[in-house]
């Protein structure tokens, strides 16, 4: 009956794996096509069911609860590469292509997205834009929003909408696939990504620092900062003080940075080296499973800060956190923290961050601190009340996974 | 326009500051698109963002359409007045607020040109990156309007880019905070819709900037190819080999001969030039200026000449960037399209546009950045002929289709404003156009914020589209178009 309604056969009832955000779900459907999409998100509004969208499952505890979310819309069966010119370094994916199954192809033309996120491994397309998740190479190439050169994507009302296009410079219309990364599923459900690739670099050299105290940390990082090299990558780590700086390009030119590096941080401090590949192989594993990787549930916070509150987020982290990845040229940071951290921890962690002109939010958050995964929100704030508008013009009967965004969006 | 409004408009502003008369408000009846000309009732120059809101406010309740303009560079119309409206002018905020050189971060009003924004960070080794080609006049705020470009777009980004903060002006007057100095603010990126929204979803008064540091080395080369073909596809290989340039640069020969007249760039002489710039650090970037060489000449370059200090490459780049006024000296008019193709198109594209330019028996001049398919046909007419006019702009209409044909936009920097509208059905169905309207209507739902831009509309689309005519700026030499 249910199945009939939604249009689709491939419709199954929930498990316990499927929970959004700790909600459960009644039923999880997979559509085939863009059609399909449309055709369970019409049936989904007919019904007056919620529905909460997946890609590869890995970032189901991002975002507040749900108020409501009967089905799930998986868009595992939209996993095909629609496109790929390799003269054009532009391909369009399915958002249901998991990102190593897109590498592994794109590698073959010696090319690649140049977006690292926690679970790489399985983290879809489609997902990866709708949460923003990205990872070390942000140093160099920026999140989704800098790759991300068009979408398609349906609205909660079947209606097929696409912005963009498949070349790096457009300006024609607006730019709505801005709005859908990070957005968590809220206002449309993606389709397929147009995306700008990169060159797979021909050399890829890795500088490790260790020990470094806060201050040591912001010192070492600022003689980055004013040398002459252009990491693709860098993270310090915690605990432990380590900065892993990864330089790519052509064999003579990332030697010369290799140098660059040590001469530049080598009066701060002589616990540094280059690595060999295998060392940096897994030291960047490492980084990025160290936070999200094993059974843990423990809760994971995104914070960030001024690049020059470096020193004070290295400082701040380390007591508190099990373990934590910090970007430090954006002065961001994925922490997972202890088990028992209390509403008050999260709360006096976000003022900390306010003072410095940052934030912080919680991309695990279990139940005990579902009330804090967002920062709260002024009544008379503008820019939210611009988010609601924009939430009601999409989604006008809040079908797509209401109250998963800022202020209960 | 009742005069309870107009008080209100000049109640909101230091005396003096609201222009109603004919003569006053004449001047800015038109941006650069200067085919396109309506007369606003009122023109108001606010100096904070306070002024701006108190504008807004008025126009909001009172039910009168406002449009927001720069530095009134902008090719699409897209500050085009609506008759009888209002012209809310930023250029008296050209105050640069804040400079954070270890955040590498730049807060500016919006009337500060873009260049200015260089000018206050070079001393700390800082500069900002999108460099569209009028930077020494046009204003961040139309940069951000418009998400420009600029030459260097290629490697470092387009303004959306490097645009982290803004405060901005609702369409009721309200003022909302957008982004901020420190990445990823929680919440959608109204920031980045609101980029390149030509104006339509409110008045940015405030503008952080991301700045880059200097890269260590800058090196060019050009190289001569018997056809564009060729060179089109040296620069897919170049791209094909790993190589990010800075930029990459192609003229034709009509475009070629036009600049060496002009300027004297001392190009060689040939079918196609191309020019590639590469930065970074000065070993990498070296890697990369040979590899380039070598692509250039096994791809049959007739010469290939690197420029051997900072005044060769001023010169080169000097040829590049006179191009367009240059092709005043070929033409006595040109129309300036702006499309993109995919880069693997562009032979095929460049071949199209010279088959329709033979049998339309003009000329077509083709100076574009080769690194991103961003072309920039010059369609060459005689004013004075009767017709010809007119067949200029249907040529660059084809030429359009041939990039939509092609997989590439109707507009890769230049905007859709009025002069595109109604060739937005061409890239987008209408469901498309109905979710961008939505977007629309959630930031302006009673369609005062520059109404009848970017989005077609029947009463626009009725309409015959002007030409173009060489803009005041042009004439003084302050901008170029391309």
């Amino acid at each position: 009956m249910v199945i009939t309604d939604l249009g689709v056969a491939d419709v199954r009832d929930a498990g316990a794996l499927d929970a959004v955000a700790g909600v459960m779900p009644a039923l999880v459907a997979s559509p085939g096509d863009e059609a399909e999409v449309a055709e369970v998100l019409r049936g989904a509004e007919r019904l007056g069911y919620a529905v909460a969208v997946r890609g590869g499952g890995t970032k189901l505890s991002w975002g507040a609860p749900p108020r409501r979310c009967e089905l799930v819309l998986s868009t595992a069966r939209l996993d095909a590469l629609v496109e790929h010119e390799p003269g054009d370094l532009v391909c369009v994916a399915g958002a249901g292509m998991r990102l190593r199954t897109l590498q592994g192809m794109l590698a073959a033309h010696g090319q690649r997205l140049a977006l690292d996120p926690p679970h790489g491994v399985d983290a879809t397309i489609g997902g990866i834009v709708a949460a923003n998740a990205s990872g070390p190479l942000r140093t160099r190439y920026g999140t989704a929003r800098d790759l991300v050169l068009g979408a398609r994507f349906v609205l909660a009302d079947g209606t097929v909408g696409y912005s963009g296009g498949k070349v790096v410079k457009n300006v024609a219309g607006y730019d709505v696939a801005k709005l859908l990364i990070g957005s968590l599923g809220t206002l449309a459900v993606l389709t397929q990504v147009s995306l700008r690739l990169h060159p797979l670099p021909a050399c890829a050299r890795t500088v490790a620092w260790q020990d470094l105290a806060p201050a040591q940390l912001d010192a070492v990082w600022r003689a980055i900062e004013q040398a002459p090299v252009e990491p693709s990558a860098a993270v310090s780590l915690s605990p432990g003080g380590a900065l892993l700086v990864r330089i790519e390009g052509t064999l003579s030119g990332a030697g010369a940075q290799v140098e660059s590096l040590l001469a530049a941080t080598r009066d701060i401090t002589s616990l540094v080296r280059a690595l060999d590949d295998a060392e940096a192989a897994k030291a960047w594993t490492y980084a990025e499973t160290c936070v999200w990787g094993g059974e843990t549930v423990d809760p994971v916070a995104y914070v960030a800060v001024p690049r020059s509150a470096l020193a004070a987020l290295a400082e701040r982290l380390a007591p508190l956190s099990r373990v934590a990845v910090v970007l430090p040229s954006t002065g961001t940071a994925e922490v997972r923290l202890p088990a028992t951290t209390t509403v008050e921890d999260v709360l006096a962690l976000r003022a900390w961050a306010a003072r410095h002109g940052g934030h912080v939010t919680l991309r695990r958050a279990g139940a005990a601190l579902a009330s804090v995964v967002w920062p709260g929100v002024a009544d008379d704030d503008a820019a939210v009340e611009l988010m609601r508008s924009l939430k009601r013009a999409l989604d006008p009967h809040g079908t797509l996974a209401p109250g998963r965004h800022l202020g209960g969006i | 326009m009742h005069a309870p409004t107009l008080r209100r408009l000049a109640a909101a502003l230091d005396p003096g500051a609201l222009l109603t008369a004919q003569e006053d408000v004449r001047p800015y009846e038109c941006d650069a698109l200067t085919g396109h000309r309506a007369l606003p009732e009122a023109v108001a120059l606010p100096a904070s963002t306070d002024q701006v809101a108190a504008l807004v406010r008025t126009c909001h309740a009172d039910g009168v359409p406002f449009v927001a303009r720069g530095a009134g560079t902008g090719l699409s119309g897209g500050a085009l007045p609506v008759a009888g409206g209002v012209v809310i002018s930023l250029a008296r905020m050209t105050r640069v607020l804040d400079v954070d050189v270890i955040n590498a971060r730049v807060v500016v009003q919006p009337g500060v040109a873009n260049a200015a924004v260089t000018a206050a960070v070079a001393e700390h080794g800082l500069y900002y990156a999108p460099d569209p080609s009028s930077q020494a006049v046009c204003s961040i705020g139309g940069n951000v309007a418009e998400n420009s470009g600029g030459a260097h777009c290629l490697k470092h980004g387009f303004t959306v880019h490097h645009v982290v903060g803004a405060v901005m002006v609702c369409a009721d007057g309200r003022v909302a905070r957008l982004g901020g100095a420190v990445w990823d603010t929680p919440g959608y990126d109204l920031l980045g819709a609101v980029v390149g929204s030509e104006g339509t979803l409110g008045i940015v008064t405030e503008v952080t900037l991301r700045v880059l540091r200097r890269p260590q080395a800058v090196r060019m080369l050009l190289a001569a190819f018997s056809s564009i073909e060729a060179a089109a596809e040296a620069v897919s290989a170049i791209v094909a080999a790993g190589v990010l340039p800075a930029a990459v640069e192609m003229m034709d020969r009509l475009t070629r001969e036009a600049s060496e007249q002009a300027v004297h760039a001392g190009y060689p002489d040939c079918e196609a030039l191309l020019l590639v710039e590469v930065d970074g650090p000065t070993d990498e970037c070296l890697a990369q200026l040979d590899a380039c060489r070598a692509i250039c000449v096994d791809n049959g370059a007739a010469e290939v000449r690197v420029a051997v200090d900072e005044a060769e490459r001023a010169l080169m780049w000097k040829g590049r960037r006179a191009a367009f006024a240059a092709m005043g000296r070929v033409s006595p008019a040109y129309y300036v399209q702006d499309g993109v193709v995919p880069r693997t198109r562009l032979p095929e594209v460049l071949r199209g546009i010279g088959e329709l330019a033979r049998e339309y028996g003009m000329r077509v001049g083709n100076v574009f950045h080769a690194g991103d398919g961003n072309l920039h046909p010059l369609v060459c007419y005689d004013a004075s002929v009767a017709g010809e006019a007119p067949r200029a702009l249907e040529l660059a209409g084809r030429i359009l289709d041939l990039c939509i044909a092609a997989g590439g936009s109707i507009t890769g920097e230049h905007g859709v404003g009025v002069d595109k509208a109604c060739s937005m059905p061409k890239m987008f169905d209408g469901a498309a156009l109905t979710v961008m309207d939505r977007v629309r209507a959630a930031f302006d739902p009673n369609r005062l914020c520059n109404p009848g831009k970017l989005l077609p509309t029947p009463r626009l689309c009725g309409e015959v589209p002007g030409f173009h005519r060489v803009h005041p700026l042009e004439a003084a030499g302050l901008a170029e178009r391309w």
